[in-house]
């Protein structure tokens, strides 16, 4: 199961400080702060969105929305978009073809189901 | 026809037995294919709504429409979608019909507060003359009027209308059509007799026991124990029993137990217990002699939406040891010896039944090949699966023989189609009312009802 999206994914999450009080087993100032770095890193990897990854462009999620819209390929909920597209596919209506190409490109991607 | 090689040749009971009493092997089976295979639901994700089924069927019958209509109105006519429709002009469209009726059970109605509604009592039929026909298509929907009848057509189907748009925005018809008869298949039925036994509504599990020794006399008859040697080598032709459905009666659907008390219930057990252990008991003893397929059908065991799945072997275990037991769907397609069989349990037809004018099983049936969709009903007033990728009751190939069960009464018909399409119609009646069977003979496609009665209460012999 993927993680539920959360509205704050979108911002770095960023390690809560502990309070006034320093707790037992942090000497030094310097190192803290290295260990924070290095934990926010974590934190980021561990998002769906991995930043390897090329996030979609928002010309692609456009063009995606566009694709749910057209009725022309029937009704869009319920079903994922490559659901959707490969049954206009086997009803000859002929969709686009970049719009599979890109749904397959990004099938990691929450953003692609709906 | 069935017995008529046993008269002349038979001897009779009269006379002493044989020295060694003769066996007749039955035909072998040959040419058994099941084609059923999208009626057979894989995941069951029910998270979906169903406008997917009603577009991906229109999707699906709107090139066949379109091709009845150019050839019935002219190939010059004009196909227009609704939104392109303008006042005056004569033009053709194709979409769904909808048929507003005031009396359809409507559930949000029942539970609505505020009309204090006793919820309605099942009524036989729901038409009414103020019903109104409606067409849609995949986007619009617009009225109809005209030379169209409103009783007779239900929601769901799929059609194509010949017409004009009024000025008050309705649609005046002035002819319209269905997707006719679908393509034919190629015929390789057999060259010899061969019999199919269908019979449906054996109603196991009914307070009365009056057709169970007519259940048993039918399995006597299949497998050869009953008549004289004549009738046993015809018994020997029959290579198939399909039961169509309504295995179990409707007195094992009682939930009464479900409102009494814990303690008043705690050693009772479901009806369908004991009924299923009749019916296990009984397809053994047809299992360890012919080909037995078991059609699910409205008071079985298994899921209420259409297409039923087959019920489950461990409900039966003495009959599912033999490998000739088949357990199928509802509705249920098969090639038995190069013989295309379609059918259901007869739900789709008794629920088209209470809500058009027709009366007439046959007809029913014969209307739903003609509208090229098993079930158009499905899924406004009988259950069904939300699909969204196809419509698998859309009829793309013409069956030789469509069925249904449960119907009143045993009838008949060879129905010839424009492309040299030869289908049987039958109307399978219900076993524990009428206690008829039929039997069709693969080789000339005719059909034939065949009774078990005992002697009843008011026989007097």
């Amino acid at each position: 199961m993927e993680q539920p999206r959360r509205i704050t994914d979108s911002f770095p999450r960023r390690r809560r400080r502990r309070g006034p009080g320093r707790p037992p087993g942090r000497l030094k100032n310097k190192k803290n702060k290295d260990e924070d770095k290095d934990k926010v890193q974590v934190k980021l990897r561990d998002c769906p969105r991995a930043p390897s990854q090329p996030s979609p462009d928002p010309a692609l999620l456009e063009m995606l929305r566009r694709f749910d819209l057209s009725w022309e390929y029937g009704p869009c909920t319920g079903i994922t978009r490559l659901q959707r597209w490969e049954r206009a596919q086997e009803l000859g209506l002929k969709p686009p073809g970049p719009i599979r190409d890109a749904l397959l490109e990004h099938r990691d991607n929450p953003d692609v189901t709906y | 026809m069935f017995s008529e090689p046993a008269a002349p040749t038979a001897q009779g009971l009269l006379a002493p037995p044989s020295a060694k009493p003769p066996t007749f092997p039955r035909v072998p089976v040959s040419g058994y294919l099941d084609c059923s295979q999208p009626f057979q639901l894989g995941e069951r994700s029910f998270s979906r709504q169903y406008a997917h089924i009603y577009a991906v069927r229109l999707a699906g019958m709107r090139p066949g429409l379109e091709r009845c209509a150019w050839s019935r109105w002219g190939n010059d006519i004009m196909l227009r979608k609704l939104s392109e429709l303008q006042a005056g002009e004569k033009c053709c469209v194709v979409g769904t019909l909808f048929k507003d009726m005031q009396l359809q059970p409507s559930i949000l109605q029942e539970i609505s507060e505020e009309h204090n509604l006793v919820p309605q009592p099942p009524l036989p039929k729901y038409i009414q003359p103020s019903d109104e026909l409606t067409l849609e298509d995949e986007l619009q929907r617009i009225k109809l009027e005209g030379a169209i009848d409103v009783q007779r057509l239900v929601t769901g189907t799929i059609l194509a209308v010949y017409g004009s748009e009024q000025d008050d925005g309705r649609f005046l018809v002035e002819d319209h059509c269905f997707a006719d008869l679908p393509p034919p298949l190629p015929w390789n039925g057999p060259s010899s007799d061969r019999f199919v036994l269908l019979a449906s509504g054996l109603g196991l599990g009914s307070v009365s026991g009056e057709a169970l020794l007519s259940t048993q006399l039918l399995v006597d008859v299949v497998t050869g124990q009953l008549g004289a040697e004549g009738e046993q080598s015809c018994a020997a032709h029959i290579t198939r029993v399909i039961l169509a459905g309504n295995l179990l009666s409707q007195n094992t659907q009682s939930r009464d137990t479900i409102n009494k008390a814990k303690y008043l219930t705690k050693k009772t057990q479901a009806a369908s217990v004991e009924a299923v252990k009749m019916l296990d008991e009984i397809l053994l003893q047809l299992c360890t002699s012919v080909p037995v397929d078991v059609m699910p059908g409205e008071f079985d065991p298994t899921n209420y939406t259409l297409p039923q799945q087959p019920l489950h072997r461990c409900m039966l275990p003495l009959a599912s040891a033999y490998n000739t037991l088949r357990l199928v769907t509802n509705p249920y397609q098969a090639n038995l010896d190069g013989v295309r069989f379609l059918g259901t349990s007869g739900q789709n037809i008794s629920d088209i039944f209470k809500y058009s004018s027709m009366d007439d099983y046959l007809e029913i049936l014969e209307w739903t090949l003609l509208a090229g969709h098993i079930s158009p009903t499905a899924p406004d007033t009988l259950g069904c699966y939300p699909f969204y990728k196809s419509d698998p009751f859309i009829l793309t190939e013409c069956p030789h023989v469509y069925f249904c069960g449960n119907a009143p009464h045993f009838q008949s018909k060879l129905l010839q189609g424009k492309e040299g399409q030869r289908v049987l119609l039958v109307t399978v009646p219900d076993f524990s009312a009428t206690q008829t069977a039929c039997l069709i003979n693969l080789r000339d496609l005719t059909c034939q009802p065949i009774t078990f009665s005992g002697f009843g209460a008011d026989n007097e012999d």
